[in-house]
């Protein structure tokens, strides 16, 4: 696509919304990624030729999507209440998460993913736990005790917060010092693994929520996630980092290359490092290594606290 | 040129006495040898683009390949398609768009920018279509090809002056026209409303002589005409390689 006036950049030429042009120089568009690469990389005398436009398309959206798992750092943030039903449902784009946290007090806090899952699916038995089916033969759904436990805030937790085990458990104080009953197979000093006072949260990635333990109710949670870079669909909003546009057309031609019938083994291979290697350079450029940023860290190397 | 093909053609024929060529057969003859002219040019093309590819062409006038293109350019057209009903268009023909088309090179969505539609096989339209990511859309339109109409992708390519094509047109059957007979001969009158000249460049002269030539021959049986017009074309051929 053609480069903007300044007052398009700023202003969006007075069309609302003001800022859908800010930021946009950092990226190449969708449109221009495919239409460069049949111009330029494709077509007779080249070592791609005779592909249709829809393949290129193809392995360039795959290419971004790859890209935005992980290269990109290009991570989406969502602010949503979780309410009584201790539930957060998972953005429309969401592929994976990076980070949930609870905002509280001004303050952000990281959560711990549960080790152990927090909800279940459960089927409805009678007293001799034998099913129940409905008329068309299947089995009948109802709400699991775990599931019900958590909602009510009665679950335990393995984990030091509110919900722990031993929170609230009365103890004995003795000569000055307190004891509290443990079960068998007490241990003794902390598992660090499990001793976090914030809430806990576990991922139910097909039912498309995530499932928090009760103190986290009435609270915020924020929650930091990567997409695929799709734009749900809209190919006109679909980019690429221009770091990152180099890497694309090598992608792109050895993914066809590799597919291809009849390509030399050895071309096969130039592709394929060559992709590699753009892809290292990007992500070397992109990560913004720079001495000034090393030297802030450095400086703290002789701090014995830190 | 068609008055010196025809000249040509006459004198080859009359100097071995093995006949003469009427002005009607001339221009069948000649319509003829026009389009296996046009077609070769199609496959001498291809061959040049394969010796290029192996690193076997040349440059700047050595660029074979590049003078057969502006030939084939002569032929371009490019022209509205006329609408049917919702996404299908009319491909070019006689009454659509004055010209029947020999070769669709491409379809063009008029807008903002105008794009360009991709040709997708019958066979794979229908997966295109439900294929997520690569559904044809507004930036990447496609079409697909049904009797004499293409179906544009999205459906939403629905209105007349949407859609342009530039194509590659048959060459017009080519008439040697004349007035009167004087002395027994037709003579020459190119001011006639219906002539028309042959559409191939000046190089395309002798190839012309020797496709009519082989016709003519076959047509008036005489097998020394045929084989003396294949024996030239042979040496011509030989002559590109």
């Amino acid at each position: 696509m053609a480069y903007i006036t300044q007052y398009q950049y700023y202003e969006n030429g007075g069309t609302p919304p003001t800022d859908a042009n800010w930021g946009s120089y950092q990226y190449v568009s969708l449109f221009d990624v495919v239409n460069n690469f049949m111009l330029m990389y494709q077509g007779n005398n080249s070592l791609v030729n005779n592909e249709p436009r829809y393949k290129i398309l193809f392995h360039a959206k795959r290419g971004i999507q790859e890209l935005n798992y992980d290269a990109f750092k290009e991570i989406k943030v969502l602010e949503l209440n979780v309410c009584d039903n201790l539930r957060f449902v998972l953005p429309d784009d969401y592929v994976n998460w990076v980070r949930v946290s609870a905002y509280k007090d001004g303050l952000l806090l990281p959560l711990t993913e549960n080790i152990q899952t927090n909800y279940s699916k459960a089927y409805l038995q009678n007293n001799d736990c034998s099913l129940q089916f409905d008329v068309d033969g299947n089995v009948i759904d109802t709400e699991s005790q775990i599931d019900a436990d958590r909602l009510a805030g009665t679950k335990k937790s393995i984990y030091l917060n509110q919900g722990h085990m031993f929170d609230g458990l009365e103890g004995y104080c003795c000569d000055g010092e307190w004891y509290f009953d443990y079960s068998i197979g007490a241990r003794f000093g902390l598992n660090t693994e499990t001793a976090n006072v914030n809430p806990t949260f576990s991922i139910d990635r097909k039912s498309g929520v995530i499932n928090f333990s009760s103190d986290m109710a009435d609270q915020k949670c924020i929650l930091e996630y990567v997409s695929d870079g799709m734009e749900n669909g809209d190919n006109s909003k679909v980019t690429v980092n221009k770091l990152f546009e180099d890497y694309i057309y090598a992608y792109i031609e050895y993914a066809i290359l590799n597919s291809k019938l009849n390509v030399q083994e050895y071309v096969v291979n130039r592709a394929r490092k060559r992709k590699s290697a753009l892809l290292r350079n990007a992500k070397i450029r992109l990560s913004n290594i720079h001495p000034s940023r090393l030297l802030m860290s450095l400086r703290g190397q002789n701090k014995w606290l830190k | 040129m068609i008055n010196s093909v025809r000249n040509t053609v006459l004198a080859i024929l009359n100097k071995n006495n093995y006949g003469y060529v009427s002005p009607s057969d001339f221009n069948l003859f000649a319509k003829q040898a026009q389009m296996d002219i046009f077609e070769d040019y199609f496959t001498a093309y291809n061959y040049y683009v394969v010796k290029e590819n192996a690193r076997q062409s040349g440059t700047g006038y050595a660029d074979v390949k590049k003078g057969i293109e502006e030939v084939i350019d002569m032929f371009s057209e490019e022209n509205d398609l006329t609408h049917d009903t919702n996404n299908k268009f009319f491909l070019p023909s006689e009454t659509t768009t004055g010209d029947d088309y020999y070769f669709v090179n491409k379809i063009l969505v008029v807008g903002t920018p105008t794009l360009e539609a991709e040709n997708v096989s019958n066979k794979n339209i229908t997966m295109l279509t439900s294929s997520l990511l690569t559904s044809p859309t507004d930036l990447f339109p496609a079409f697909n090809q049904q009797g004499n109409s293409v179906f544009l992708y999205p459906t939403t390519i629905d209105t007349q002056g949407n859609v342009k094509c530039q194509y590659i047109r048959y060459p017009k059957p080519p008439k040697w026209t004349y007035v009167s007979l004087s002395g027994g001969e037709p003579s020459f009158d190119q001011s006639q409303a219906d002539f028309q000249d042959f559409e191939l460049p000046n190089e395309g002269e002798r190839k012309l002589v020797n496709k009519i030539l082989q016709y003519a021959g076959m047509s008036i049986r005489e097998i020394q005409a045929v084989q003396y017009a294949q024996a030239e074309e042979q040496i011509e051929s030989n002559e590109l390689k």
